[in-house]
């Protein structure tokens, strides 16, 4: 794995030394972020514009404006300030004290943990005030932030962070909607406010959590020297007499209490804590003064206030304003950051030659027979007992007598809805799986996968767009939509991430943030069209079999049976191509030509797994690891063996889904992520020795 | 990994030999009894043929639960059972029915296992589960809500399923009530000199420390009652196309005029509903605001359904009347 330390800004040649011209920098960012709060003041539902704010602000207004400029505007701007600050601040000194310009708030899933701490608080029904509700959030933002860096490491792999960070921030956030699903009543609401939204209920909030704002910025500010020599590497920093180890858990659990500060607030905000140290980085190769922290944390904290409250501006001003009161500022961010950690991943230096090929042993032939055997045994076993098991448990009799037709009213149709939800799930599963394979093989990146690399996510925006303006759009519509969706997504992804090569960490990390950004656009499509039915979203997005018929599962039948078939066929070209970039063309094999054509099979892979069965991740990264561990390397035993696991782990997914709450279910996407996290995370931990 | 795949398979083999060749119901048989038959069109415009009044009728929407519970149709199976019995108090439920699910993905297996003669649904539900549905039994699909008449709809709904169930006669009553009771209501309020007098309703939302409120503008089945009973709609927020709700938040308000009459529901069940008395009680924006100053903010009753039946609606307008008129 590769280990990404980039150079301590203070190694590098200072290019200006003017103390005036930093000042004048920072003076600039404070106009720029008065000038925004001024303009958000003057937005919003109320008939209180530019004139009777200023009416308002110098006592001469009616009463009626007065309030809402002082209850409404002002603790609105005040806490878009606020959060901005605390985030781009914690951001920064993350990415100081980790010396990982891709470290921040929602990389490092306090966000996450936050949301599904509140979520379990939520279902309890206990209502908290604000203080409890935070020390919760922080709780839980804490323990993900904690699970997190002990996974990946402090100041080692940038790409390891972001995976373990956003793996984690899955899993959570799958739990967190299950939550929502199963407890519609009690969390209401808290769909739209993970999306995060800076308005406020008066000044309450907002004076709430203004102690301990100042109290982590003041002391962030007073560790501020011995952040400073901890950029210039841990031995530089102990030879200087800094505790490291107690200087970065201080720094962690000030910044995460900033982060729950601001998650409690506003929910949470997504990308500003990337962002804002993002831009300030450049100044501080232009001017000393901002090489030091003391100084570029207030920086990075205006830059913050200055995303977010600019965020906030343009969706007033693009959107009515009613309409914008249900579109959360955090969707504009998230998109804005996602594009930023596509531009950054572009940047970032990437060591070649990092990707030494798991050392596997190859198991006899004996031995990949009797695996696949067993896998054999295991899909037919989970087939079987997920069209026995639902809600009405069946018999094996009654599935004789439906397969000759004489079956009763009642098994006839469990058989009938419940036949096709268990076929679509086999099919997605072993799609996916087909496809992880294809892309780890022609990336050469065991990190690939089709929902990491978010044209799972392509797939779903083309079929939520497809579905919210053709309401009667028919299954291969839908399917076509998706696959428009994932070839989009897969030729902005493999496009960006194909200059100098399929780099490891580049892709990945190009496909998160188009990942995200997916995600985000499809919040947006929701609440603009359809606010009243977050499990509309839900539903798409955490990959369901609900009310799929046989014609549902064509497409994705179809695709598999093309793709398996073109998958052996060229097993060994599968070889050659995964095995590293010289050997294929040695050979005189056209490799560009064979990785396009993988890579559209993949993506037509994904796509109608999407169309049949919604995004469901994992799938596709776990079960050709697994399939690898097991057989060993070559393509004609992983590939029947990937297939099987992920048949199998779908399968198994979707049944669990269905019964443990029946009536009520969850999507067969959240289970897998519950399963998938963890075996994730593992892989990550292994990587590292 | 490879002993684990083998105790599954081993352990999945064991359970499938103990399950085999099993049945759960005999074999169809196929004598029908015949009896007078009834066929109808719902608003999708499907054909439903039904071999005689349907008596075990599966729900998966409250308002069609409601015009069942009105009908004298106690259903067998109904969605989301405990929130019904939470949100709708106008027209409480007489039996136990078995609860199906929630209300966007009713459980096929539990509607199947239950046999209904007749499911009702309305056009919320989506097509694919729809189709499913409608072969464990005929499904009556009924216009979830129309913005441009709600009443007409929800009297139109209960007609359809008054016919699919043989309460035609019960459905006329139920109609007459509700027009003597809109009258009523109507009359109670000139009476009290509130003709034309402007009156917004909402519900509202607390998210963390965010407020947000739902407008029931003229679109929505309140705001259409609301007119019927000679009230004016004073919300200038566009709702959406079915249901006539807006979003907005405290500020907003401050666009309702000042002699505006307020109405809202809530639920003590549910925390997070109750804004108005809760998180708004010390926010200046609401305290500064006419209407509040002069008390003119009503709570009207828990359970009644905001997109409920005549029920509901009576009940809301007995409610509204009340409110206004003390």
């Amino acid at each position: 794995m590769a280990v990404t330390a980039p150079t301590p800004p203070a190694l590098r040649p200072p290019a200006a030394v003017s103390r005036t011209g930093a000042a004048a920098v920072t003076a600039a960012l404070v106009l720029l972020v008065v000038a925004l709060a001024v303009t958000d003041i003057t937005q919003g539902t109320a008939a209180v514009g530019p004139a009777e704010v200023l009416k308002a602000l110098t006592g001469r207004s009616d009463p009626a404006d007065a309030s809402v400029v002082v209850a409404s505007r002002l603790p609105r701007a005040s806490a878009g300030i606020l959060v901005g600050v605390v985030l781009g601040v914690a951001g920064a000194v993350l990415q100081a004290v980790s010396r990982n310009v891709l470290a921040s708030p929602d990389t490092l899933a306090v966000n996450a943990g936050s949301y599904l701490a509140l979520g379990l608080v939520g279902v309890t029904g206990v209502s908290l005030p604000v203080i409890a509700s935070s020390g919760v959030a922080f709780a839980g933002g804490l323990l993900a932030a904690t699970a997190v860096l002990a996974l990946s490491g402090l100041g080692a792999g940038t790409v390891r962070l972001v995976l373990a960070g956003t793996a984690l921030a899955l899993g959570l956030t799958s739990v967190t909607e299950g939550l929502l699903l199963l407890f519609p009543q009690e969390t209401e609401g808290l769909y739209q406010w993970n999306q995060g939204s800076i308005g406020q209920n008066g000044f309450d909030g907002v004076v709430q959590m203004l102690p301990v704002c100042l109290v982590g910025l003041a002391g962030l500010l007073l560790t501020a020297r011995r952040v400073d020599a901890l950029a210039l590497g841990d031995d530089a920093a102990r030879g200087l007499g800094v505790p490291v180890r107690a200087t970065r858990v201080t720094v962690v659990v000030l910044a995460t209490l900033l982060s729950a500060a601001a998650v409690t607030l506003a929910g949470p905000i997504g990308f500003v804590g990337l962002c804002a140290p993002a831009l300030v980085r450049p100044l501080a190769r232009r001017h000393r003064a901002f090489v030091r922290a003391r100084t570029s944390l207030p920086v990075a904290g205006l830059a913050g206030a200055g995303l977010v409250l600019g965020a906030d501006v343009l969706l007033r001003a693009l959107v009515p304003a009613d309409t914008a009161v249900a579109v959360p500022t955090g969707v504009v961010t998230s998109l804005i950051g996602a594009v930023f950690l596509v531009v950054m991943a572009l940047r970032l230096p990437d060591p070649a030659g990092a990707d030494a090929p798991e050392r596997l042993r190859v198991p006899s032939r004996r031995a990949f027979l009797a695996t696949v055997a067993v896998l054999v045994a295991v899909v037919a076993a989970v087939t079987v007992a997920g069209v026995l098991l639902g809600d009405s448990k069946l018999l094996l009799g009654d599935v004789a007598n439906w397969a000759q037709g004489r079956a009763g009213r009642a098994v006839s149709f469990v058989l009938d809805t419940r036949v096709p939800r268990v076929l679509a799930a086999l099919c997605a599963g072993g799609a996916l799986a087909l496809a992880g394979t294809l892309v780890q093989a022609v990336t050469r990146n065991p990190l690939a996968e089709p929902g990491v690399l978010g044209v799972s996510g392509g797939a779903a925006l083309g079929a939520v767009l497809l579905v919210t303006s053709v309401p009667a759009a028919g299954t291969w519509g839908i399917a076509g939509a998706a696959f428009a969706g994932a070839a989009v997504t897969s030729v902005v992804v493999f496009g960006l991430a194909a200059r100098g090569g399929y780099r490891q960490n580049r892709l990945v990390l190009v496909g998160i943030g188009t990942a995200a950004a997916t995600t985000a656009l499809i919040s947006l499509i929701i609440v603009l069209t359809d606010p009243f039915n977050a499990t509309k979203a839900l539903t798409w997005l955490s990959g369901s079999t609900y009310g799929r018929t046989m014609p549902d599962v064509l497409p994705v039948a179809l695709v598999l049976a093309v793709g398996l078939a073109v998958a052996s066929a060229r097993r060994t070209e599968l070889d050659l191509v995964s095995l590293d970039a010289d050997t294929p063309r040695l050979l005189g094999l056209r490799l560009s030509r064979a990785r396009l054509g993988f890579l559209l099979v993949s993506v037509l892979l994904s796509a109608t797994a999407v169309a049949s069965a919604g995004t469901i991740g994992f799938v596709g990264l776990v079960a050709p690891h697994a399939a690898r561990a097991l057989v060993g390397r070559r393509h004609v035993r992983v590939l029947p063996t990937a297939v099987l696991l992920g048949a199998a782990l779908v399968c198994t997914a979707d049944l669990l889904g269905r019964t443990v709450i029946a009536p009520a279910q969850l999507g067969a996407g959240l289970m897998t992520a519950v399963i998938g996290t963890p075996y994730f995370l593992y892989l990550l931990v292994r990587g590292r020795r | 990994m490879r002993r684990l795949l083998l105790t599954a398979a081993a352990t999945t083999a064991a359970v499938l030999t103990l399950a085999a060749c099993g049945t759960t119901e005999p074999v169809a048989d196929s004598s029908a009894k015949p009896s007078e038959a009834i066929t109808l069109t719902d608003a999708t415009g499907a054909k439903i043929k039904l071999d005689g009044p349907a008596t075990k009728v599966v729900a998966t929407e409250w308002s069609v639960v409601e015009s069942l519970v009105t009908l004298g149709v106690d259903p067998v199976g109904v969605a989301d059972v405990k929130g019904y019995k939470t949100w709708d108090t106008a027209a409480p439920l007489k039996n136990e029915p078995k609860d199906i699910g929630t209300r966007g993905e009713p459980s096929m297996d539990t509607i199947a296992s239950l046999a209904p003669d007749l499911i009702v649904a309305t056009t919320d539900l989506t097509p694919a589960a729809v189709g499913q549905l409608r072969k464990v039994a005929p499904v009556l699909e009924v216009t979830s809500a129309d913005g441009s008449d709600q009443i007409g709809q929800m009297l139109e709904n209960l007609d359809l399923i008054a016919k699919a169930t043989g309460t035609s006669a019960e459905a006329a009553t139920a109609r007459k009530d509700f027009g003597s009771k809109v009258a009523e209501g109507k009359k109670a309020l000139a009476g009290a000199g509130l003709a034309g007098a402007p009156y917004a309703f909402s519900d509202g939302y607390v998210t963390g420390n965010q407020v947000s409120l739902r407008p029931y503008t003229s679109g929505s089945l309140i705001g259409a009652v609301n007119e019927a009973i000679g009230l004016k709609n004073a919300w200038t927020v566009k709702g959406d196309a079915a249901y006539g709700l807006g979003t907005t938040d405290v500020e907003g308000l401050t666009a309702l005029p000042k002699d505006v009459r307020f109405a809202y529901i809530a639920n003590k069940d549910d925390a997070s509903s109750t804004p108005f008395t809760g998180a708004l009680a010390k926010n200046a924006v609401w305290t500064s605001l006419p209407f509040v100053k002069a008390g003119e903010v009503h709570r009207l009753p828990d359970g009644i359904w905001m997109f409920g039946g005549p029920d509901s609606m009576a009940a809301y307008i007995d409610a509204v009347v009340a409110a206004l008129t003390k």
